[in-house]
């Protein structure tokens, strides 16, 4: 039973991930006790898994190194913030100096640069980011939290929507290698990164949403409102993930066991898609990594576009308007999607080609 | 077999998820629902502390102050909200509030006197760090309360007196005291209910108001949904609810109004008013706005006189305003237009033949001797345009060569403190409709005043001209003031005022348009 | 000695430069690209009006015999912005290229040269790099130059702070990319060869690695510049892009993208220029990883 666990781990997460994913497309969303129960199976899942293959260790020095990245991420763009020109309390109607004395006393912007580091520091160790100085009286905690579900959504359904398409498109591609169909599927995925995206989505407002009046343009709230966004989110990742798939493929079609199994008689359907596919997936699992982080931290051109009230907003505007917490903020939750993202990665290599070892 | 397991696992957790979320239209019908965009997240619904225009629009439809404007007033008076009537006495330094009765908060609670006091001091204690503290700052003793000098708000000249009236103190006379309350952050609280709360006092569920409409919904970077509060005093809104969405792109919004998903849509993309113009809602409307391009004059060779009036002279306003398309009045003068104070005819207007001989006074008749002179602005598209206008006129009209750099709204302010440019773009926003308002930047004394001009004999009329009731004296001291301002000492450069421009689908009627940009939606029909 | 070593890269070279050339659409792609430098530089000469002239009479008018391409906002040219545009788009997108692949492969040398601590304390710095937002740190990077003044030439004023900003993002990918390839290539026979005759780490460094590592340096170098040239469209959307009254095409492009449904001639121009560029730069790319492959050898 336990053994059976252990190798459940990944198909149930990502048959968790799928379920869930569909769920919010469909407009639904999971009871929390079956969300919270399903959860915890799979966790218990991959408990098991570290444990059988040994790499807690390995698990717990990730754990380690993560935490001493973010730590030396906050100490850095902290001291960045700090070189920034301009206030987050200067204004276009200079403040009277008794107004800004309070202001700073309250925000205890007036105490020495080390106090300021060392209270948030400690802050951030329980979690709590501050309050922003924009969005007066709110934790950015709160904020972060009501803000990610729709950037999340977003880029999980881009995500899949490149996979579908990139790595099929990718197989096909190479396995009709330089001829007609292989020149035009790559025309096709280098189109899908020629323009930037702030001329392809309007395009595509102009046609579905202004000319024919089929999908709604902007906003959040239902299976319709998620077609645009993710199309013109997903198709850039998957013409990457395509070109990066074909790549590989070739390379592993051309090795000697491929060689050795064609020899055997096997199909070359059968080899294609046993063999070849399950063996070039790690290149574009190292694209992943990043890519997920990318993805589920909101694209802020299309957020921006679809009016979708996401993440990646704050990434800019929290800049502009020098909110300091909310920048610490957005940019620790940002390099801790993409420690997990990559550390999930790494797990999937070793789960993908056995011979990698975790150490 | 392993495969129709996995099935019956799906489906059953897909059947276990059944709720379904929240829709766009939050289940409010058409005819009686106004879609409006107020596109961003309002930062804050705390009235004592929020300082930006987003929060002020659904603000002012939730509560309401003691006074309100009067926008058929061409001159904009005063009409009474909170405060039936109210007298100054002591040479506009001491003024009496009579506070309307029977006015109930949305819990059932009577409003009082008290419920406005406790307002001010929220708004002027230090611990509450609001931005808009200064707005009181002429009541007697509010700065040193502010400071923390004076602990007590007993000492500050604000009281309720045995008929249960407010009389305000001042530090000075202040003939356009009243008009400060019709601003948002000097609107009453109570204190109960933000006590009880916290910082989570503004939530819909928590919220106490007492205006025209409820705060029902605030979807947090969706949409905020307004319904109409039963309990108002006065005539009850006639829309029963409004839909305020938060969407950024102007183009996408523009898109949703055209297919009917928007009533309204404002502020409208400035480059393409050209053609939005000939739709049918278009409407634009002027607004107490003054754009306009400070010169430090401490700066060489802005410390010049001669080369400051030769840039005024050389700059055709017309053409910038032609360019913008956008309706914009033109401006020599510094009061903008549709307010007491306006005067027209004053200032440094256009003349490229003057600007030449200015300029050959000031020893640079061989323009290409002029020392590098930089224009900033900050990042918009906008200002970049009205930028890249003026160095062509410069060069064209003066043969100078200007340059002209932007830089991001915070650090562009930080450099206007620190080292102010040659040539800065600024604009000002009236917080009241009064010419002190506008001219009171430009003492050498104001923190907004980035030119390190000062002249004695202006800071005099402006403190002069204050304390005074009579309109028409009061007038003539404003127009003297300007003349110095904008014909002798030329530290500043009147561009154009501003305008507000807007699409509104026509089943929207009486949509709220003034010069204030004051959007109070209780009147507003929908057919 | 050294001579003799030196030997197989020079006619990997060759034998590399000889498969791009029978590639038909990645010449095809270089030709596009050196016409676009040659219109790049003598943007002067060929721009029919200066970028800057404004004609208030002549606004947003569309393509006729006077404009070719219509005028924008300001009645300016659109064909000599454009002309223009490409000057500063090349010069953003190939000056971040060549500066990230400075700072980056000095910066994946030293790291994968020396290995040990060394290699570990700088690839955790690259690390903290990687795991800031590249937005964020684009923009803290771009404000801070742009409150600096360091250049008096008005071109390169405009330029250094979109360079700082998108070669910081990019150095990052090229200096793990070298440092892999260096400590490939210093697992390979022949360094292991020189350093037992005693070479010095510096000339072996020059001799052997940087010539074996070119090959994937410039392949991922073609690939970067078209990322730039969006990425540089991507901050004039954010309003932090190129000072005007410079043109570059993602300045073009956020002018007219937003005005695409009343005068269409703005935002298709630029995007053409931008699409074919980006199709150019991506062929010539492919046909370099497949010339430069020695794995690909022998099999096109």
């Amino acid at each position: 039973m336990i053994d059976k666990l252990k190798g459940l781990a990944f198909p149930a997460l990502v048959l968790w991930i799928l379920i869930l994913t569909i769920n919010s497309f469909l407009g639904f969303e999971m009871a929390p006790p079956v969300l919270w129960a399903t959860g915890a199976v799979i966790l218990f899942a991959f408990a098991v898994y570290v444990f059988k293959m040994k790499i807690f260790s390995y698990i717990f020095f990730r754990f380690i190194e993560a935490f001493l990245t973010l730590f030396a991420v906050a100490t850095f763009t902290f001291l960045l913030l700090r070189v920034l020109p301009g206030g987050p309390f200067d204004q276009e109607k200079t403040l009277p100096p008794e107004v800004m004395e309070n202001i700073a006393k309250k925000y205890n912007l007036d105490a020495p640069i080390y106090e300021q580091y060392y209270d948030y520091i400690a802050g951030v160790f329980t979690l709590d980011f501050g309050e922003s100085y924009k969005y007066i009286g709110r934790p950015i905690t709160e904020m972060l939290a009501e803000s990610m579900p729709a950037s999340i959504e977003l880029g999980i359904y881009s995500l899949i929507l490149a996979f579908l398409i990139g790595i099929p498109a990718g197989v096909w591609a190479a396995s009709r290698h330089n001829k007609f169909t292989d020149r035009l599927l790559m025309f096709f995925s280098i189109s899908g990164v020629a323009l930037p995206v702030f001329v392809v989505s309007p395009v595509l407002i102009l046609i579905f949403c202004y000319k024919f009046e089929l999908l709604p343009a902007a906003m959040w709230s239902g299976t319709a409102y998620y077609i645009l966004p993710v199309l013109a989110l997903g198709t850039r990742p998957a013409a990457t993930i395509a070109r990066l798939t074909r790549a590989s493929v070739l390379e592993v079609i051309a090795s000697d066991y491929i060689r050795t199994a064609k020899a055997k008689g096997l199909s070359e359907t059968a080899v294609l898609f046993k063999h070849v596919l399950k063996n070039s997936l790690i290149p574009v699992l190292t694209y992943a990594g990043p890519l997920v982080a990318g993805l589920l931290s909101g694209s802020f051109i299309i957020e921006q576009i679809h009016a979708i009230p996401g993440l990646a907003k704050h990434f800019v505007a929290s800049v502009t308007n020098r909110d300091y917490p909310l920048i610490m903020g957005v940019t620790l939750l940002y390099s801790a999607i993409l420690i997990t993202s990559n550390l999930l990665v790494d797990i999937l290599y070793s789960y993908f080609d056995p011979r990698i070892k975790l150490s | 077999m392993r495969l129709s397991l996995w099935l019956v696992v799906i489906s059953s957790l897909v059947a276990l998820s059944c709720t379904k979320k929240q829709k766009a239209e939050y289940g409010l019908k058409h005819e009686e629902t106004l879609k409006i965009n107020i596109t961003s997240e309002p930062p804050s619904m705390d009235w004592s502390i929020s300082t930006d225009t987003t929060s002020a629009e659904i603000q002012d439809n939730i509560m309401e102050g003691l006074v309100e404007y009067n926008f058929s007033d061409p001159e904009l008076g005063l009409m009474p909200s909170l405060a039936k009537e109210w007298t100054s006495s002591n040479n506009a330094q001491t003024w009496t509030f009579t506070i309307r009765e029977g006015v109930k908060w949305n819990d059932g609670k009577p409003f009082t006197a008290q419920h406005v006091i406790d307002g001010w001091e929220r708004l002027l204690a230090p611990a509450t760090a609001s931005q808009y503290a200064y707005f009181l700052f002429g009541i007697k003793n509010a700065t040193k309360f502010n400071k923390g000098e004076v602990k007590d708000f007993k000492d500050v000249g604000v009281k309720i007196n045995e008929k249960g009236q407010i009389v305000v103190q001042l530090e000075a006379p202040q003939s356009y005291f009243p008009y400060l309350l019709t601003h948002h952050c000097t609107y009453p609280v109570r204190l109960d209910v933000i006590k009880k709360h916290g910082d989570k006092w503004t939530e819909p569920k928590n919220i106490v108001t007492l205006g025209p409409y409820n705060l029902k919904i605030w979807d947090h970077d969706k949409a905020i949904v307004l319904e109409r509060n039963e309990m108002y005093y006065g005539e009850k809104a006639k829309t029963k609810n409004i839909l305020a969405y938060m969407i950024m792109e102007k183009s996408t919004a523009i898109t949703l109004f055209e297919t009917g998903k928007l009533d309204v849509q404002t502020p409208l993309p400035s480059a393409e008013l050209s053609v939005l113009k000939k739709k049918p809602g278009y409407k634009e409307n002027g607004y107490l706005l003054l754009y306009y391009y400070g010169m430090n004059t401490s700066k060489p060779p802005m410390n010049d006189i001669n080369v400051r009036k030769a840039i005024a002279h050389a700059i055709d306003r017309k053409e910038i305003t032609t360019m913008l398309s956008g309706g914009q009045k033109p401006m020599t003068s510094w009061v903008p237009a549709g307010m007491f104070g306006h005067e027209p005819s004053v200032g440094t207007g256009f003349n490229p033949g003057k600007a030449k001989e200015f300029l050959a006074k000031a020893g640079f008749k061989d323009p290409t001797t002029m020392p590098k002179i930089e224009l900033a602005y900050n990042t918009n598209e906008d200002h970049k345009r009205i930028a890249e206008n003026v160095q062509a006129q410069l060069k064209r009209n003066l043969g100078i060569n200007v340059e002209i750099k932007n830089e991001e709204w915070k650090s562009y302010l930080g450099k206007l403190k620190s080292d102010t440019p040659h040539i800065y773009r600024m604009g000002w926003v009236a917080d009241f409709p009064d010419p002190d308002n506008f001219l009171n930047l430009m003492t050498s004394y104001s923190d907004n005043n980035h030119t390190k001009w000062g002249n004695k004999e202006f800071d005099k009329i402006i403190n002069q001209a204050v304390s005074i009731n009579n309109k028409e004296k009061r007038r003539s001291l404003y127009t003297q003031a300007q003349k110095i301002l904008t014909e002798q000492g030329v530290p500043v450069i009147p561009i154009y005022s501003g305008v507000k421009h807007a699409l509104i689908n026509k089943r929207v009627k009486n949509y709220p348009v003034n010069v204030m940009d004051r959007r109070k939606y209780k009147k507003v029909v929908l057919q | 000695m050294s001579n003799s070593l030196n030997q197989p890269s020079r006619s990997l070279w060759q034998d590399s430069i000889y498969r791009l050339k029978k590639n038909k659409s990645a010449m095809v792609s270089l030709y596009f690209i050196i016409f676009l430098c040659i219109v790049a530089i003598f943007a002067k000469f060929i721009a029919p009006y200066s970028y800057e002239t404004q004609n208030m009479d002549a606004i947003l008018q569309g393509p006729s015999g006077k404009f070719w391409l219509g005028t924008d906002s300001l009645g300016r040219d659109q064909l000599s912005r454009l002309i223009y545009g490409a000057r500063m788009s090349m010069a953003v997108a190939v000056f971040t290229a060549v500066i990230s692949l400075i700072i980056g492969s000095i910066y994946g040398a030293i790291s994968g040269w020396f290995g040990g601590i060394v290699d570990r304390i700088m690839m955790r710095i690259v690390d903290l790099l990687f795991s800031i937002p590249t937005l964020v740190l684009m923009i803290l990077v771009k404000v801070i130059f742009d409150s600096l003044d360091l250049f008096e030439n008005p071109e390169l004023k405009a330029l250094t702070s979109i360079l700082m900003a998108l070669s910081l993002a990019s150095w990052v990918t090229l200096a793990r990319v070298v440092r892999g390839q260096v400590l490939q290539a210093k697992e390979m026979l022949y360094v292991e060869a020189a350093q037992s005759i005693g070479a010095k780490p510096m000339y072996i460094l020059w001799k052997h690695i940087i010539p074996n590592i070119m090959g994937p340096v410039i392949i991922l170098l073609t690939l970067q510049v078209p990322s730039n040239i969006l990425f540089e469209s991507f901050l004039s959307f954010l309003g932090l892009g190129l000072q005007p009254p410079f043109s570059s095409w993602g300045v073009l492009s956020n002018e007219g993208w937003a005005l695409m449904k009343s005068y269409p001639h703005l935002i298709i121009a630029p995007s053409v220029a931008m699409a074919l560029t980006l199709f150019a730069f991506s062929f010539l790319g492919d046909g370099l990883r497949d010339a430069f492959d020695p794995k690909m050898r022998g099999r096109m």
